[in-house]
């Protein structure tokens, strides 16, 4: 393993070196960086190309040129890093790189996290409803969402996501039609999801359909758009919901005292909630981070305690289970935020944005604040590329699990009596995950480079913009700094992928 | 679920930080106005004359936090600043110019605004102290450190750099006396300002603590020409003002003007607050805090400006961008003509279809085929198609000197014999054709930028226009246009000239047979004779009149032709009052001091 390791190394190095060659060559090919000063009829036009020339070594060719770039970015071998820097401003491109990296890792973060968990989902339950409407249904939409451009997506997600429902927050009152069709279109998507007969299919996709639409008319009468909060009861019954869920996919409510477990573990988050209101008001990043782990902890304690013969699922399900109920009680504190944050003056009721990643002049207003003012800034951009990403990720799943649904050893499972969770989400579902797990660092690290058109449009400063600016301006040292970033990123990814494979099936060999 | 007292009152407090601002105790601002504007490139530099720092993007910014002696109205009028101080022309031969700054005028920091100030500036801006040649470094292309004294200035070949005396220093040091080594008609423009506040540069330089020490430190490292004090004085200047978010040390923010920068974060947006005491050095303005949010997509500052998020942008303008803007209700579009135009040039040197040199030398017949030539073309078919879509009252910019609704553009368009061209005669063009005795078709190789679209359009329509009277236009497009200029690889070529001022000379390079601009070989003594008078008449209405002289000498040479000025549209809030767009640098922020917006209910 480590030499094969230590072969791909060796190659990838030879790769990137290759290629940053040829991309310098190209990206000095791709305009001229005189071009503002060719037009000008500033008096001193021509001190100025001369200044800028020496500058920027205009007179020695890009083929030698190249050298004295190289020679620079050699030295971070030695921990020296001089990857030259931006011509005009003159900031260092280390620390151009800097900067984009943690915008641009902010926004693939969320987006990537979302379309994983979403598309996986939303693919195995396709799978396992294969030729069912809902299937039909996933496969329309997901092709429908992969084929549309990046800037259409983008430029509808603002003028409906944004400035319609900022208009909409102005007078937050869903008419009695919109109710009923969103109650229709809740209540098919899961009626067609579910498994069994006609009749109760119609019996529970209706009843939950008309459950949405009371929900939200009941919200919409009461304001509750304006000044949104759950509360300790909500939290308590979706914390039990949540614990009904995770221990139904982790373990299989047969296992009581893993259902105990996760109960649990949702009404000590019911109760947290009420020292909870204190003790937020002094939240920190890590003081957040801090619950969430106590959180975790707890469930896996009461797991431990709930003893028996395998006590393992039992904390696995108590540990789980404390997210969604950590994600509620977070989610609720922030709600109790909004109505302030959005009648600032700053914000003025219009609260969710089009552009940028904060409102000027919010900083230093508190950890709720920045947090609420940097959600409603990644809502946007996050959803136009997990809508485009969520599509591949949902494809792959059905394949992978059909694939795998069908071979012997499954039905040697269902042969020996296994009940049908078991055999999907014990036997089936691990892995279905493995091609799933190869595309997936692949995928991110191209998505850190290639986020391009999503961060033009969101005024997003990462790594797509500050390519497209810099070959804007043909700014050749900024230019090959990205270069070599997504560069590095792709061919470790492409390396982990390979790697995680062979960790994976013990059947892969990589020697 | 009702909140706790004390959750109440930290409630209150933090939103109150949100909305905190400065009380206005002067009259004039308003509390609680706030303007936020779009802007496609994000501000990189406290100092703009540096080689780096030199951009729009950052001079808006300094316009708002620095005061200069004029500035340009929308009519690109030159309007002394008598707020800031006076300046008078002493002499005209040899030119002296002094500049006094008015009693009173303060930086942001209480430090009084005075003749050090432009003493540190022209020895800045002129180079005048420099030691021998910069030196960059071939890895990353800054300065490289020397014990030189190098000030990195983009002001050289403006004039500056001809005030070779050191300036000397009047009126209770609140005065400083310009003498140029020629006479530039073009004084007025060429050094406007106080520049950067030089008792910030030196305290930090030089180590002083208190302002007067240090303010005389500076003066004295001039005077003597000293040096080992200029040395960090000028590294200081070159690099200490670039900064990509707030500066930590608040006197770099520190500034003459009706604003100063208040919150600036990278790559997002850079606030800046009016000056509540001791403004004085121009008009008051009303409006509390003008944030500008780097917004590079023109599509994004719309649909931002749809939802409240900027209030005004200046987009690049395209049809998608217009369409989006006149959908929003509550929104004012102002069309404004952008200081770039469109020309076609004819090339005169070389071996061309233009040049005298195809035809054996003889002028006239090169005179009639580029007559031709420009009779041919339609400019107006051009406008009509390409330009009005996103301007309907655009029209044909029919000057090459005088941009137009510039002081003498009418005056100029009257005279020069431009309406003999553009009007796409073809038979008129053909008639000139035979009267040269020249056998058609005529190859004329076209050069343009080939990955500009509207320049590839106009090329199919020009292509179409001249080949009814006899030319056949040769795509000579290419990407890398620029570094063709002057090649003499191609016979004509449209490309666009920007106006950065209205000086009286700018034109000068272009036209001038050994001018730096002078792409087409253009070479006519009685142009070079009217620039070398030019060069020393101080006289308006006489400078007028030899630049129209020159205009009708090249319209009447069949020079080129110009077509349109760039259309520019800016999209405000209704709710802005007062909001004029200018075509010079800084276009709309020019009349800040003119805006009104209603205050935030709060």
């Amino acid at each position: 393993m480590l030499a094969f390791i230590a072969r791909r190394l060796m190659i990838a190095a030879g790769v990137l070196i290759a290629a940053s060659y040829i991309f310098y060559l190209l990206a000095a090919s791709s305009g001229d960086p005189l071009e503002d000063l060719r037009a000008s009829t500033q008096r001193n036009r021509e001190q100025l190309v001369e200044l800028r020339t020496a500058e920027l070594q205009l007179d020695v060719n890009p083929a030698l040129r190249y050298f004295t770039w190289a020679g620079g970015a050699a030295k971070c071998l030695i921990g020296q890093c001089d990857l030259g820097e931006d011509w005009r401003t003159g900031q260092p491109v280390t620390t151009m790189l800097g900067s984009a990296m943690g915008s641009t890792l902010q926004l693939i973060g969320f987006a990537s996290i979302f379309a994983i968990v979403v598309g996986v989902a939303v693919g195995i339950v396709s799978a396992l409803r294969q030729y069912t409407g809902f299937d039909y249904g996933v496969t329309f939409a997901a092709f429908l969402m992969y084929s549309l451009p990046s800037f259409f997506v983008a430029v509808l997600l603002k003028q409906w996501g944004a400035i319609g429902f900022n208009d909409f927050l102005r007078d937050p009152v869903i008419p009695i039609p919109a109710l009923l069709v969103i109650g229709a279109v809740a209540g098919i998507i899961v009626g067609s999801a579910l498994s069994g007969s006609w009749p109760r299919k119609i019996a529970i996709g209706g009843t939950f359909g008309l459950a949405t639409a009371a929900i939200l008319g009941a919200l919409s009468a009461t304001g509750w758009f304006l000044d949104p909060r759950l509360g300790p009861v909500v939290i308590l019954v979706f914390g039990l919901g949540s614990a009904y869920f995770v221990t139904f996919i982790a373990a299989g409510l047969n296992n009581k005292r893993a259902l105990y477990t996760g109960l649990a573990v949702a009404v000590i988050g019911a109760i947290a909630w009420f020292p909870l209101q204190e003790a937020f008001r002094f939240a920190t990043v890590w003081m957040v981070l801090g619950v969430l782990a106590g959180l975790i902890a707890i469930g896996m304690v009461i797991g431990k305690l709930a003893g028996g013969p395998d006590n393992r699922v039992q904390m696995r399900v108590g540990g789980l289970t404390a997210l969604p109920v950590f994600g509620l009680l977070f989610v609720d504190y922030l709600m109790s935020w909004w109505e302030r944050y959005s009648n600032s003056s700053t914000i003025g009721g219009r609260p969710i944005a089009t552009v940028g990643s904060q409102t000027p002049q919010l900083a230093g207003s508190g950890y709720w604040v920045e947090t609420l003012d940097t959600f409603t800034h990644l809502i946007l951009p996050v959803t136009a590329i997990v809508l485009i990403s969520l599509a591949g990720y949902t494809r792959y799943a059905r394949a992978s699990l059909l694939e795998v649904m069908n071979l012997d050893y499954i039905r040697t499972a269902r042969a020996k009596g296994l009940n049908e969770r078991t055999v999907v989400m014990r036997h089936a579902f691990r892995n279905a995950l493995i091609p799933l797990a190869t595309i997936i660092p692949l995928d991110i690290a191209a998505l850190i480079g290639g986020a391009v058109i999503t961060e033009t449009i969101f005024g997003w400063n990462g790594m797509g913009r500050l390519f497209v600016e810099s070959l804007r301006l043909v700014n050749l040292d900024p230019l090959m700094g990205y270069f070599l970033v997504t560069g590095i990123l792709l061919l470790i990814g492409n390396i982990l992928a390979d790697i995680l494979y062979a960790v994976l099936d013990p059947r892969i060999r990589v020697e | 679920m009702k909140l706790g007292r004390s959750v109440k009152g930290i409630a209150i407090a933090a939103v109150a930080t949100l909305t905190l601002a400065a009380c206005a105790e002067e009259s004039g601002i308003v509390e609680n106005t706030s303007v936020t504007a779009a802007w496609n490139q994000a501000f990189y530099s406290f100092n703009q004359n540096t080689t780096n720092g030199n951009a729009t993007a950052n001079a808006n910014i300094l316009y708002l936090t620095q005061q200069s002696f004029n500035y340009y109205n929308d009519d690109l009028e030159l309007i002394p600043n008598t707020d800031f101080g006076t300046y008078e022309l002493v002499s005209e031969d040899p030119l002296t110019v002094k500049y006094t700054i008015k009693d009173g005028v303060t930086w942001s920091d209480g430090v009084a605004v005075d003749a050090v100030d432009m003493l540190l500036h022209w020895a800045a801006l002129s180079g005048n102290f420099n030691q021998g040649e910069a030196e960059y470094d071939a890895e990353t292309g800054q300065i490289i450190p020397s014990d030189d004294v190098y000030f990195d200035t983009v002001a050289i070949g403006t004039g500056i750099e001809l005030v070779t005396q050191t300036p000397e220093i009047g009126d209770d040091g609140r005065s400083l006396t310009l003498i140029y080594d020629e006479i530039l008609v073009d004084w007025e423009t060429i050094f406007t300002s106080a520049g950067l506040p030089a008792h910030i540069i030196a305290q930090r330089a030089l180590d002083i603590e208190d302002a007067q020490e240090a303010k005389d430190a500076v003066l004295a490292a001039i005077q003597n020409a000293d040096g080992a004090a200029l040395k960090p004085i000028a590294d200081f200047w070159n690099t200490e003002f670039d900064h990509v978010s707030m500066p930590s040390d608040p006197g770099i923010v520190v500034g003459n003007g009706a604003y100063i920068v208040t919150d600036f974060v990278q790559d997002q947006y850079i606030t800046l607050t009016a000056r509540t005491e001791g403004y004085v050095a121009g008009p008051q303005p009303s409006i509390e805090t003008i944030t500008v949010r780097f917004i590079p997509d023109p599509l994004a500052s719309v649909q931002a400006l749809a939802n409240g998020e900027v209030d005004i942008t200046l987009p690049q303008a395209t049809t998608d961008v217009l369409e989006a803007a006149q959908q929003l209700s509550g929104v004012t579009i102002l069309n404004e003509p952008e200081s770039v135009y469109e020309h076609v040039d004819l090339v005169f040197n070389g071996e061309g279809p233009f040049s005298a040199a195809a035809y054996g030398g003889n002028e006239e017949t090169a005179k009639l085929v580029r007559q031709a030539f420009l009779t041919a073309l339609d400019v107006n078919e051009v406008i009509d198609r390409l330009i009005k879509p996103l301007q309907p009252n655009a029209e044909w910019n029919q000057s090459q000197i005088f941009l137009p609704g510039s002081p003498g553009y009418d005056e100029a368009i009257a005279a020069n014999g431009s309406e003999a061209y553009g009007q796409g005669d073809a038979d008129g063009a053909a008639a000139l054709l035979e009267q040269a005795g020249v056998a058609t078709p005529i190859d004329v190789c076209f050069l343009y930028g080939s990955n500009n679209t509207r320049r590839v359009n106009e090329y199919q329509l020009y292509a179409e226009q001249v080949s009814q009277a006899g030319f056949n236009l040769v795509d000579c497009g290419s990407e890398t246009w620029g570094s063709l200029l002057g090649s003499g690889t191609y016979d004509a070529s449209l490309f666009a000239w920007q106006s950065t001022s209205t000086a009286v000379t700018a034109s000068e390079a272009t036209f001038r047979s050994n001018g730096g601009n002078n792409f087409t070989g253009y070479n006519n003594p009685a142009v070079d004779a009217l620039y070398d008078e030019l060069k020393v008449t101080f006289d308006a209405d006489r400078q007028r009149e030899i630049l129209i002289e020159v205009e009708t000498i090249l319209w009447d040479d069949a020079y080129g032709i110009t077509v349109f000025q760039f259309p520019g549209i800016t999209i405000h809030n209704s709710d802005l009052g007062n909001i004029k767009p200018s075509p010079l640098s800084p276009q709309f922020f020019w009349n800040y001091w003119e805006w009104t917006a209603p205050a935030d209910a709060e």
